[in-house]
């Protein structure tokens, strides 16, 4: 797919506005009650807030923290297994990040790996993300580090960028063309790809040089260097929050738990889960693999720049920068990966 | 800064300790520093972007940093409050950790503000503090401005909160605990909560559902309250770490009035008085016990 095509500022509330009359879920980013912006349901485009990167990612769309698989009921000594009907109603996401839309993306594989996610891929198949092109970051912003950047069309069905009175729109996906195709006068002719440029620019220019583009590098030395004191430096501020997880676009696991509701009934539940905390890797002996915050650091850059890349080449970070900005004790990303960069190209590294 | 930097370079180049606890100038503001040698003494700083409680780091749930051995630990008249809760409750031996008092006239909310000090931008904590040093120093640097007014705003958001009909209370907090997922973020900053084996981890039974349904959530944030009353030094640290933004202050504030009001106990910088938890006056309150 590489048509493009125009919406003017109107036609974008006017198409929210057709969604919604049709019975379309909408979310965007838009302003929470304790005054941050969130990815949530948007009633109208006007709630919509471009300007700040929202608080959370898209990530519970499509893996919500907390999800019943399905029912069960003992009778006596046998166990009967009640489905419960998943459906997955139309929903369109407007004002996705790029950052954001891609992070879905790089999921899809471990989702579609042993087995296929069934409620992931539902929801996947039943929501067309329309992104808009990123304003630009802030310091801990390095999208352009794993090889995305802030007009990355990775994960989105259509990529809005700002031009003149309204959005030069690229039809990413077969996805995105149906969207276009279904309200075919909200989109028309308009500024071309050339009254983008600038725009372009400038928001690259704000994130690129953050972390060098070495993910190679990066992913050899980690590969490499698993008893480094390194990550016993870099863990001691760590207090295991998993604050970095919650926000991460990317950081997809879960805990599978049997919640009893009464003597005989109960529910299987999957939720949301972290390597950040000492229970995740917890034996029924008492015995934990990984004993104390060090290898717990290790595991979150590990994993997400060795491990995901060596099973499906693909790196487990968006360059988004939520788990710097997050972090109650100031650890930052693109500073471990600046000295491990540093260390691994033999310019030092040191504290 | 430079009677800090000095101090602490002293007692690392002495060996005294082997490392100095502090603050440092991160990518994002201010951090907690881990200072080993006595050249790195020149990392540290304090000002009023220094929000963090450092004594979540003397908590024995930490085991990565006992490599560090003796270590000496800058602190703010608030957080002497935390350290002497874990020399109350037998967490830490005094004698295994040096403490330097930084006089403090208020910090801000966020360590990655570039915002001055004043009276729109001091963190609610701060309003009505009378400590500008912490007594339980065993050294005291720096200089300190007035400090702020009360009362604080969270306090008056409790009353207005406490004021109203109990249905209204009830769905104030539906709505704020359902954002919670449970990433147990406010447990894990908290000084107080140095638990080996947090009832909310434990699986058999499981006394705590871990899902992040309203009946989770409440279960866990009820169980936080009461495992923390006479116990939350109002360091705010869980109301700061919480991704999803729920005033977690709120509720601690809430139980520590009450527990002023009924046991006469305010955490403060004493480890000598003793916790409400952890004695029974004869003339306590008890028309509850039925």
């Amino acid at each position: 797919m590489s048509t493009t095509t125009f919406i003017r500022t109107g036609d974008l509330k006017g198409l929210v506005a057709d969604l919604r009359a049709a019975g379309v879920g909408v979310a965007g980013p838009a302003r929470t009650s304790d005054g941050a912006v969130d990815y949530r349901s948007i009633t109208a485009f006007d709630d919509v807030v471009l300007d700040a990167q929202p608080r959370n990612s898209l990530k519970q769309f499509f893996l919500p923290p907390t999800e019943p698989l399905f029912k069960y009921q003992r009778k006596g000594s046998d166990v009967a297994i009640l489905e419960i009907s998943a459906t997955f109603p139309p929903r369109v996401i407007v004002g996705a990040r790029p950052c954001d839309a891609a992070a879905v993306d790089v999921l899809d594989h471990v989702m579609n790996w042993d087995y296929k996610d069934e409620p992931w891929f539902g929801r996947r198949e039943a929501t067309t993300i329309v992104t808009f092109a990123c304003p630009g970051g802030d310091r801990s912003c390095f999208c352009t580090a794993v090889g995305l950047g802030p007009d990355a069309t990775r994960g989105s069905d259509l990529l809005l960028v700002p031009a003149g009175d309204g959005y030069y729109v690229e039809v990413v996906t077969e996805k995105g063309k149906r969207l276009v195709d279904a309200y075919p006068k909200r989109f028309g002719a308009g500024a071309g790809v050339d009254a983008t440029l600038s725009y372009r620019e400038k928001a690259r220019a704000s994130v690129e040089g953050h972390v060098p583009a070495r993910p190679d590098v990066i992913r050899q030395w980690v590969q490499e260097h698993f008893e480094d004191p390194f990550w016993a430096d870099i863990s001691l501020r760590c207090h295991g929050c998993g604050g970095c997880a919650a926000a991460c676009p990317t950081c997809h696991c879960f805990d599978i738990v049997d919640e009893p509701e009464t003597l005989t009934e109960g529910t299987r539940r999957r939720n949301w889960d972290t390597c950040q905390t000492s229970v995740f890797t917890a034996h029924a002996s008492g015995h934990n693999p990984r004993a104390d915050q060090c290898g717990r650091c290790r595991q979150r850059v590990n994993h997400k720049f060795a491990i995901y890349p060596a099973r499906f080449n693909d790196i487990l970070c968006t360059g988004c920068g939520r788990c710097a900005r997050t972090c109650p004790a100031g650890q930052d990303v693109t500073e471990i990966l600046n000295r491990i960069v540093a260390m691994a190209t033999g310019q030092g590294g040191a504290a | 800064m430079t009677e800090l930097r000095e101090l602490a370079r002293r007692l690392l180049s002495e060996g005294t300790v082997n490392a100095v606890l502090g603050w440092e100038e991160g990518p994002r503001g201010a951090r907690p520093a881990f200072v080993t040698t006595p050249d790195g003494a020149d990392r540290l700083i304090f000002d009023h972007r220094c929000v963090h409680n450092l004594a979540s780091y003397l908590s024995p749930r930490r085991p990565h940093l006992k490599r560090l051995g003796k270590v000496a630990m800058v602190l703010k008249p608030c957080d002497a409050r935390a350290v002497a809760g874990l020399i109350r409750e037998t967490q830490v031996p005094r004698e295994n950790v040096v403490l330097i008092g930084v006089r403090c006239g208020g910090v801000v909310t966020d360590p990655d503000s570039d915002a001055t000090l004043s009276e729109a931008t001091v963190a609610d904590r701060c309003r009505g503090c009378p400590d500008r040093e912490g007594k339980l120093a065993d050294h005291t640097v720096g200089t300190a401005g007035p400090g702020f007014p009360g009362p604080s705003h969270r306090a008056q958001k409790i009353e207005e909160l406490a004021a109203k009909p109990a249905d209204q209370r009830w769905a104030f907090w539906q709505a704020e605990l359902e954002k919670c997922v449970r990433c147990h973020a406010c447990r894990q900053v908290c000084p107080m909560c140095f638990c080996d084996r947090c009832l909310a981890d434990k699986t058999q039974p499981r006394w705590i559902e871990s899902s992040p349904h309203a009946r989770g959530n409440m279960a866990w944030h009820v169980a936080r309250a009461m495992h923390l009353a006479g116990r939350c030094v109002d360091c705010g640290e869980c109301e700061r770490v919480c991704p999803q933004g729920i005033p977690l202050g709120l509720i601690t504030r809430k139980i520590a009035s009450v527990v002023a009001e009924r046991y006469d106990f305010r955490p403060s910088d004493d480890p000598a008085v003793p916790a409400p938890v952890g004695t029974y006056r004869m003339d306590d309150p008890q028309e509850f016990i039925l």
